[in-house]
């Protein structure tokens, strides 16, 4: 992997790095909206995945995937919020092996949603609205569902192994 | 009562929260009370979003479904709150943004609760009130639980 640090003590020295980090509010609005986006995305989500699990058969797949635009807004408020962090602390991030899991997953989490929506979803819609699901279905979500909690799990860590914030 | 939570955040099991190196203790509790955090408002947005009129082709009546998931949730976080609570219980209790938490995610539930007792019913209503009020409640649970370590 090429050295990132260069490029982390470059853009530390940025004036919008500086602004980051001279705001005393800034930082904690953008962690609480970095916690109401994970909760759109992380809610939604595990609901769809649930439903491709099997679980709430009363709820039809297509039904059920109609409030993700709403995970996408979440998606993107924590994308834009993680930026500012980013920004802010460039080092801490790279340094941190726990960020790095952090990205794996959500690449894990991206290229299984980008399988499900060219490959399978068009198939779900055909299907009777309360039945069973193909066994790649249920991969899918539980795949979603652990991918998503893993990205959780490796943020919050963040903190404790490998000294972040 | 200062000395009650001073007496609490001596015991043994708060320093263990608060001193001991091991990540089970400290780093494991926060990580499973933001675990708690994304189920139990995770489950309020999709309830609240369907009753706002959003995602139509959803049965109002499957929701009732998901309010045992928003129960498990919020055990996991009454359970990992009360030790991190217990770690710092005179700090904490001293802080004001606290209690507006504790007064957000009390109201919020009682709000959730009333919105699972009239899903129960045929003709729950309009539930929009109750909905915009839970996302505004949970908001604000969010972004005191933040302050919390700011100020």
């Amino acid at each position: 992997m090429p050295d990132l640090m260069p490029f982390a003590q470059w853009l530390h020295a940025t004036p919008a790095s500086n602004w980051i980090n001279s705001s005393r509010w800034l930082w904690p609005l953008c962690e609480s909206l970095h916690f109401m986006g994970l909760s759109l995305l992380v809610g939604i989500t595990g609901f769809l995945d649930l439903r491709l699990m099997g679980f709430f058969r009363r709820v039809p797949v297509a039904a059920a995937r109609d409030l993700m635009p709403f995970a996408l807004v979440g998606f993107g408020l924590n994308v834009a919020t993680g930026i500012v962090f980013l920004i802010g602390l460039p080092e801490q991030y790279f340094a941190n092996r726990m960020w790095w899991f952090k990205v794996g997953f959500l690449a894990l989490a991206g290229l299984n949603a980008a399988f499900y929506e060219t490959r399978l979803s068009a198939k779900m819609l055909a299907l009777e609205p309360s039945g069973d699901l193909p066994r790649a279905a249920k991969l899918v979500g539980f795949v979603s569902l652990v991918s998503w909690f893993a990205v959780l799990y490796c943020g919050r860590m963040l903190a404790f192994i490998g000294d972040a914030f | 009562m200062t000395e009650l939570f001073a007496s609490i955040e001596g015991s043994a099991l708060a320093a263990w929260v608060r001193e001991s190196p091991s990540i089970w203790a400290y780093a494991t509790i926060l990580t499973l009370h933001t675990v708690g955090l994304a189920i139990v408002v995770g489950v309020n947005v999709v309830v609240d979003l369907r009753l706002l009129g959003r995602a139509p082709r959803i049965p109002v009546a499957s929701l009732r479904a998901l309010f045992p998931i928003m129960w498990a949730g919020f055990a996991i976080n009454l359970t990992s709150g009360l030790l991190l609570f217990i770690a710092d219980a005179t700090t904490k209790s001293g802080q004001r943004v606290f209690w507006v938490k504790l007064a957000c995610i009390t109201l919020a539930l009682l709000v959730a609760r009333t919105v699972a007792t009239r899903l129960r019913h045929d003709h729950p209503g309009n539930l929009r009130a109750l909905a915009v009020t839970s996302l505004v409640l949970w908001a604000g649970a969010i972004v005191a639980g933040r302050l919390m370590a700011y100020l």
